[in-house]
């Protein structure tokens, strides 16, 4: 044992304490890093030695810097992301669907289904007045174009979703190459027996941003990678730098099929259903949700023009003859819907009863078309204003429903958060108060070298 | 647990969004005084609301109806009262002449105003509408029902039905067979062909036929009470469209308070809780203001 071991011995405590003080920075620099676990460094003491004849450290040694991670609550939160990202969409895009069918606090679809049948009440009033007429060609117009609006705004939407999955694949793809990438400098850092952390911080925050696009399930590997497969059948997304690829097969310009290229596959591309995240309710939306809408109101356009043209056929116009279809005979959907361009005048419509003379005053087929405003044989038991109704409060059910169920994920997930900046967050009382206490160390350790140094200046004054 | 300051400032910004929420969701409540402003605030009373706007849309259709007939009825009405005063005066002129002592001048005195009183009986049978229907034609609107060369009736004895409240409707109209020829049931107002017995009492009166002419009273007497018997018809019926009128506008009341009690926002109750919400917020801000100044950096020199 000599002087210079004391020397050594505050060296040690010197350069540790600078480690120490540098990762306290780190962690202080990165207080508001998305996705950053703190870091502290690992002291122990240094091996010991018996050259004095007994056991004595040689002062203390940095084994390690290690991140405070916990992988359970990290998979629980990209469970989380999932659910709060298909429902997020799901949310977004209903709301932006239910100003349409607002039926509360404007008039849409269901006044005007009023009027029109209201216009047939009138006319059963006065069945030759040309006035009473025209307003029946008008709101049957006024129905033509609510109808069509209606239609446009839900196949508009449908239109946004397919056109979405380019820029949500294209996304995903990228997300998946980044992992793959910073698995293998991961890999090549911890072979160096380098220090990883930043690196697997990044890549836990990708994880993080990918399992909100699509559902995902994740494996750590002994080398520090991280291996992600697809919920949706299993497929491998990442293997170690590998990356899997999504594509769409865009011969249906209006329905995109999602494919997918697993990791180290060099095969074609599978077809697969997405049934999770923000592509799984991208394509619940656009296959399933508003085509339910859809169908709804097609339904009514197509149950109405028949109803229509069929009281028109069994009465008699203004000359006498049978009446001709009001709608256009081909109506098929709320989007075709149209007055059939053979209506050229007021006279074609039929409000007498069938074999009725020319300018004949009965109102009969007017009073019948009138009743069809309380006809319930043909909506399943509802009137076709208490059928828009229904579908008017299921939409609205559905919205409040997935607005509530949002707001449960966000508590959820800002839970997840809070236990996660809990375990693995910065704080910065602590890290200043560690920064006071490796200071005072720091100091400590040089103060130690001082003195070594003071008595070796006194052996040396001894021996000149 | 352990608490960082990120935690803290997540949850402030987490709760200080939560109470902004409800702050601008009582706010919309205050300001639009509507409870219900999207289908999604409250579903099931967005459908009831819709389907008693329906309703009411039905309702103030019904009553319109009921308007347009009754302006109807009411020209139907004068035209009767006209009818009736018409057969007074020829049953006042019959008295006058009937004891067969009357001498030829003052026969043909009565024949020609029988003639006149038959002409005014016709024009005031083909009385038209203020939309030019013919009210006594039936269906045949536009061409008169009764002409002065003919007693042959030109209308139809269809009775035009109105819709008064859902599935109920009433018959407008009075057709000029039941009470100028006696014909037609269902409703029928008597038998008498009132045409053809003016024609049988100028007949009489020029023949100074006095078995005739007192066959021809007697039938006028029958004729008068066929018009009566439509006026009282008539009144019937309009006797119940003002109670339907009533009953819709009751049953529009009704909706209407139905209506406002699930739309129109209670405002004491949410001026309390808008002052609760905001005495809330306010101490969310000044705490979330005085937690987050806090730090151990205020006191390291």
């Amino acid at each position: 044992m000599s002087l210079n071991s004391i020397i050594q011995i505050g060296m040690s405590g010197v350069s540790a304490y600078q480690v120490a003080t540098e990762v306290t920075g780190e962690n202080i620099a990165n207080v508001n890093t998305p996705g950053y676990s703190r870091q502290r460094v690992v002291l122990e003491t240094a091996p010991q030695s018996s050259s004095n004849g007994f056991s004595l450290g040689t002062g203390v040694t940095v084994t390690g810097v290690q991140r405070y991670y916990d992988g359970l609550l990290q998979q629980q939160m990209a469970t989380a992301q999932t659910t709060l990202g298909y429902d997020t969409t799901k949310s977004n895009v209903l709301q932006q669907i239910e100003p349409t069918f607002n039926e509360v606090s404007t008039n849409g679809l269901g006044a005007a289904i009023s009027t029109f049948f209201g216009s047939w009440q009138d006319l059963s009033l006065n069945p030759t007045g040309t006035a009473e007429r025209q307003a029946v060609l008008t709101s049957a117009q006024t129905l033509v174009d609510n109808f069509h609006a209606v239609s446009t705004a839900l196949s508009d939407t449908v239109t946004a979703q397919n056109t979405s999955l380019v820029a949500t694949t294209d996304s995903i793809n990228a997300t998946l190459k980044s992992i793959a990438q910073l698995n293998g400098q991961i890999k090549t850092t911890q072979m160096a027996s380098g220090n990883a952390n930043e690196l697997k911080d990044q890549r836990d925050q990708l994880v993080q941003d990918l399992s909100k696009q699509i559902g995902i399930t994740s494996t750590e590997n002994s080398d520090g990678t991280t291996d992600i497969k697809f919920a949706d059948g299993g497929a491998a997304l990442v293997t170690g730098q590998q990356a899997g690829a999504f594509s769409l097969d865009q011969t249906n310009p209006n329905k995109y099929v999602v494919q997918l290229t697993a990791a180290g596959s060099a095969g074609p591309a599978t077809t697969v259903t997405p049934t999770q995240g923000v592509l799984g309710a991208t394509l619940a939306l656009r296959d399933t949700i508003i085509p339910g809408y859809q169908s709804q109101v097609d339904l009514l356009a197509t149950t109405i023009a028949s109803k229509v043209n069929t009281l028109q056929a069994s009465g008699a116009d203004l000359t006498g003859a049978a009446g001709i279809a009001l709608f256009a005979p081909a109506t098929t959907s709320a989007a075709t819907i149209a007055i059939n361009p053979a209506i050229t005048g007021t006279s074609q419509i039929a409000a007498a009863a069938s074999g009725s003379a020319a300018n004949s005053g009965d109102n009969s087929n007017a009073l019948a078309m009138a009743a069809l405003q309380n006809d319930t044989t043909t909506m399943a038991g509802s009137t076709f204003s208490g059928s828009y109704n229904t579908l008017v409060s299921k939409v609205g059910l559905d919205v409040q429903s997935i607005k509530n169920t949002v707001s449960r994920d966000e508590a959820f997930s800002s839970q997840l958060s809070t236990l996660r900046e809990s375990n693995s967050g910065v704080s910065l009382d602590e890290e200043l108060t560690n920064l006071v206490t490796y200071q005072r160390s720091y100091q400590a350790s040089s103060k130690i070298i001082t003195t070594a140094t003071a008595m070796m200046d006194t052996v040396l004054g001894l021996i000149s | 647990m352990r608490i960082t300051s990120n935690m803290t400032a997540n949850n402030a910004i987490y709760n200080l969004q939560q109470n902004l929420a409800s702050l601008s969701k009582l706010q919309e409540l205050s300001t639009t005084q509507q409870n219900i402003n999207t289908p999604s605030d409250n579903p099931a009373s967005a459908g009831v609301l819709l389907d008693i706007a329906d309703k009411l849309k039905a309702t103030d259709q019904y009553n319109s109806n009921i308007t347009k007939a009754s302006t109807f009825m009411q020209v139907t009405s004068t035209a009767l009262t006209g009818l009736s005063d018409f057969m007074t005066q020829a049953k006042s002129l019959m008295d006058s002449i009937s004891s067969g002592t009357s001498d030829a001048t003052q026969r043909q005195t009565v024949s020609n105003q029988l003639a006149t009183l038959k002409k005014q009986i016709v024009d005031m049978a083909n009385t038209q509408s203020a939309d030019g229907q013919y009210i006594f034609g039936g269906t045949t609107g536009t061409t008169p029902p009764f002409s002065n060369s003919s007693n042959a009736y030109a209308g139809d004895s269809t009775q035009i039905n109105i819709e008064v409240a859902q599935n109920s409707t009433q018959a407008m109209n009075i057709t000029g067979d039941r009470i100028l020829k006696g014909t037609g049931s269902n409703p029928s107002y008597g038998s008498t062909d009132i045409l053809q017995t003016f024609d049988n009492l100028i007949a009489a009166v020029n023949a100074n036929d006095v078995t005739a002419m007192k066959q021809g009273s007697t039938d006028l007497d029958a004729g008068a009470q066929q018009i009566t018997n439509a006026q009282i018809d008539l009144a019937s019926r309009m006797t119940r469209l003002d109670s339907m009128t009533k009953m819709n506008t009751s049953n529009k009341t009704t909706l209407q308070n139905m209506a406002s009690n699930i739309q129109e926002v209670d405002l004491a109750t949410v001026g309390v809780q808008l002052s609760q919400q905001q005495t809330a917020y306010s101490a969310a801000l000044s705490a979330t203001a005085k937690i987050s100044q806090m730090s151990l950096l205020n006191y390291l020199s």
